[in-house]
């Protein structure tokens, strides 16, 4: 084996075999599904079906509200023909099969105000269902009064649907704008992920100075060697944690999904529900939201480009700044000493995590289409504009050409101030300073 | 062995090493000394490779060093340190695996001196478990462990008590005997004096005195003679006369004194003895070679050594 396989070899097991690496391996896929499907059951937990109790002394509702064919109501709707205080509710033992209690009094046409008791909290689905049904009854109720028809007043209460078009934009821009979205994401990804691991790369080249360990290593490799052997190491590390989180994230939302929410988790029945609450309410444009989102996800996207991209963007990003983050750990003796020197290297990508929430639904517009170029921004921009497909071969291959040539030089460079680096101690390092290394070297 | 040839190292604005050249034998245990700052350390990274020089030339058996020779190096840094994390075996063959040799090669050979040492039951511990001279034990052996034909050693001594200083010692002469070359770099002139052939004396980044250690004892000899005798030291110091310096007098007991004299002007020590035979009863003569540690402070200080004022 050669010598930086060997450096490769034994940076990347004592790193995966550190207890910190196995623990947040195994336990960040776990609390990701963990938490979805907490929010998952806590919701249905709440769609507990409610009894509403309507009295209705005046008999405004005829004794029968119109509900629809709808499968599992989160209501259902009896009728009391008097009076019905608060008091007694509580205390009628008959009336403990109610949860809810609905005063259609005479007070409720002159103030359009209707009072509702709950013994405890009712979901908000419950609470949308109940008041879209009633609503609608009592405006029916009130059409007639005024001597509408009936089939008028619902003529008149259609509702009307608004489209809303930038000129020029269509639907597709919309998707586009989502399909960017879900390339943001991958641009935290890339971002932490360079941050955690490329000063992972500065903190060990910090500890081989620190306990002197890089002499002897010195004497046997070229330090260049073990530079890159770290950083390939650390790369590698970085990837089998992503590899093994996607696994794991896959296994266990198939296996919960079968054994456990076996019938939430079929995508037909998200939008059935969608569809079904929105009849009257602004569910209806949710609905929509939601196919649209469907269709970014199933349709729009190109997964496999989108995750090789991924996959050359982050190593080149992580060589990049990894590399300058290795020159850091050469240059001083301790952790704390590292302030100073990593504020520009900092900055750049701070930015660039800024900037790429801010281009949010401009995927083509001049600042993406720059900062996707330069390759200290490019790792964490172009992904979106791939994502969101508005952007050519040549320009992907452009940004990745440069990118390749910057992390070629960089790594060059940080290399010899490196060398002289990791054998310099008890000096406070600034930038001035690592300049004149590069040029000693 | 090892020749280095005018070897010229510059950090921005101070030299480190001006024109240094030496020779090493093979098999013999040759001495880098000098103060500390004195360019030392410089001179072993060059020869290890670590850095390059800015002229000058390092030859290993002849041929001008390269990449590959490095195996063939063992080093010791002064500032020791090793993985802390890491377990002492796996340690030791990553190292020995870096030195170039396979893995059933560093294997068997780290056994060899495990046993030797009666280290075995270390091998499973991480290093931050060991004691400091625990550590600097296994160290030794990482330096060795792939029979390198030259061994630089700086300060080997360092942190270790008695007893494994003299191991130490025995180990390296033993290494000697076997046909290594050695480079040792110390402050502990006692060591010096013990187990060095050769020494190069290195201040303010030039060679002040080179050679074997006997002659540069001869160098630095000052003709100064050790006489006990039997009687008033009055009277000895009478019968010399202004060809002989009395540089330091003392009493031993009631009729003994230790006089050293200096002789001057081409006197032989038979003439000091002639002039002095009248006076007192002569016990024993010896002459007061200088010891290492003089040397090195004087060369230091700017003595030359050779002249005899």
């Amino acid at each position: 084996m050669s010598k930086i396989g060997l450096i490769i070899g034994r940076e990347y097991s004592t790193r995966v075999k550190k207890k910190a690496f196995i623990v947040l391996t195994v336990l960040i896929p776990i609390l990701v599904v963990g938490l979805m499907f907490l929010a998952m059951w806590l919701g249905i937990e709440k769609k507990k079906h409610v009894n509403v109790l309507i009295a209705d002394p005046m008999n405004l509702c005829n004794a029968n509200i119109f509900v629809g064919d709808e499968q599992n109501p989160p209501a259902t709707f009896h009728f009391y023909q008097a009076q019905m205080d608060s008091m007694t509710f509580v205390t009628r033992n008959d009336m403990k099969a109610y949860d809810v209690l609905i005063n259609l009094d005479p007070k409720v046409i002159t103030y359009k105000t209707i009072i509702v008791l709950c013994r405890e909290d009712v979901s908000s689905d419950a609470m949308d269902y109940i008041r879209n049904k009633i609503q609608l009854d009592m405006e029916e109720y009130f059409a007639m009064d005024k001597g509408l028809a009936i089939d008028e007043y619902r003529e008149i209460r259609q509702r009307i649907k608004f489209e809303w078009h930038t000129m020029g934009a269509t639907e597709e821009q919309e998707i586009r704008d989502k399909a960017q979205a879900i390339g943001l994401v991958f641009s935290i990804f890339i971002f932490m992920f360079i941050l955690v691991y490329a000063a992972q790369v500065m903190r060990g080249v910090i500890e081989e100075k620190t306990s002197r360990v890089v002499e002897i290593i010195v004497s046997s490799v070229k330090p260049m060697e073990l530079m890159m052997g770290k950083i390939i190491a650390v790369g590698l590390v970085g990837l089998t944690q992503f590899l093994i989180w996607i696994i794991l994230i896959f296994v266990l939302m198939i296996g919960v999904q079968y054994f456990v929410f076996t019938d939430i988790m079929a995508p037909e029945n998200w939008q059935d529900q969608g569809v079904a609450i929105g009849q009257i309410s602004t569910g209806m444009e949710t609905a929509e939201m939601q196919n649209q989102w469907a269709i970014v996800l199933f349709d729009y996207v190109q997964w496999p480009i989108l995750i090789v991209m991924f996959l050359l963007y982050f190593i080149g990003g992580y060589l990049l700044y990894g590399s300058l983050f290795a020159m850091i750990g050469s240059a001083v003796d301790s952790e704390t000493d590292t302030q100073q020197l990593m504020l520009p290297v900092m900055m750049p990508l701070m930015f660039t995590y800024v900037v790429s929430i801010m281009i949010q639904g401009n995927s083509d517009g001049a600042t993406a289409m720059w900062l996707s170029q330069i390759p200290f921004s490019s790792p964490i921009i172009m992904l979106q504009r791939i994502a969101a497909g508005t952007v050519g071969i040549w320009e992907v291959v452009l940004s990745l050409s440069i990118l390749t040539v910057t992390f070629i030089i960089t790594t060059y460079l940080a290399g010899k101030i490196y060398r002289v680096g990791i054998l310099m101690y008890g000096k406070k390092s600034t930038w001035r300073e690592l300049f004149k290394w590069m040029r000693q070297a | 062995m090892l020749r280095v040839e005018h070897i010229v190292k510059q950090y921005s604005g101070h030299t480190a090493l001006d024109d240094i050249s030496i020779t090493t034998k093979k098999g013999e245990i040759f001495g880098l000394l000098g103060p500390n700052g004195a360019g030392k350390t410089s001179l072993i990274r060059i020869i290890n490779q670590i850095t390059g020089p800015d002229s000058g030339k390092v030859f290993l058996e002849g041929r001008e060093i390269n990449r590959n020779d490095i195996s063939q190096i063992g080093y010791l840094p002064e500032e020791r340190g090793l993985y802390k994390k890491m377990k002492v075996r796996e340690q030791s063959l990553y190292f020995a695996r870096l030195k170039g040799l396979s893995k059933a090669d560093a294997k068997k050979k780290l056994e060899y001196w495990f046993e030797k040492f009666e280290i075995t039951s270390w091998y499973d511990k991480k290093v931050e478990e060991l004691s400091k001279g625990m550590a600097q034990k296994i160290q030794f052996i990482i330096t060795v462990l792939h029979e390198p034909k030259l061994l630089i050693l700086d300060e080997p001594f360092s942190g270790f008590d008695p007893i494994n200083t003299d191991l130490m010692k025995k180990e390296i002469l033993q290494l000697k005997v076997n046909g290594t070359s050695i480079m040792l770099s110390t402050h502990n002139m006692t060591s010096v004096e013990e187990i060095c052939d050769s020494i190069a004396l290195i201040d303010k980044a030039k060679l002040i005195l080179n050679g074997t250690l006997k002659e540069v004892k001869e160098k630095f000899r000052s003709h100064i003679y050790a006489v006990q005798y039997k009687g008033m030291s009055f009277g000895f110091a009478n019968a010399l006369w202004a060809d002989y310096s009395l540089v330091h007098s003392e009493q031993i007991d009631d009729q003994r004194s230790i006089a050293h004299v200096k002789l001057l002007k081409g006197n032989t020590l038979n003439n000091l003895l002639q002039a002095v035979m009248p006076a007192v009863d002569i016990e024993s003569v010896n002459e007061v070679m200088p010891t290492m540690n003089d040397i090195f402070i004087r060369a230091v200080n700017g003595e030359k050594g050779g002249e005899n004022e």
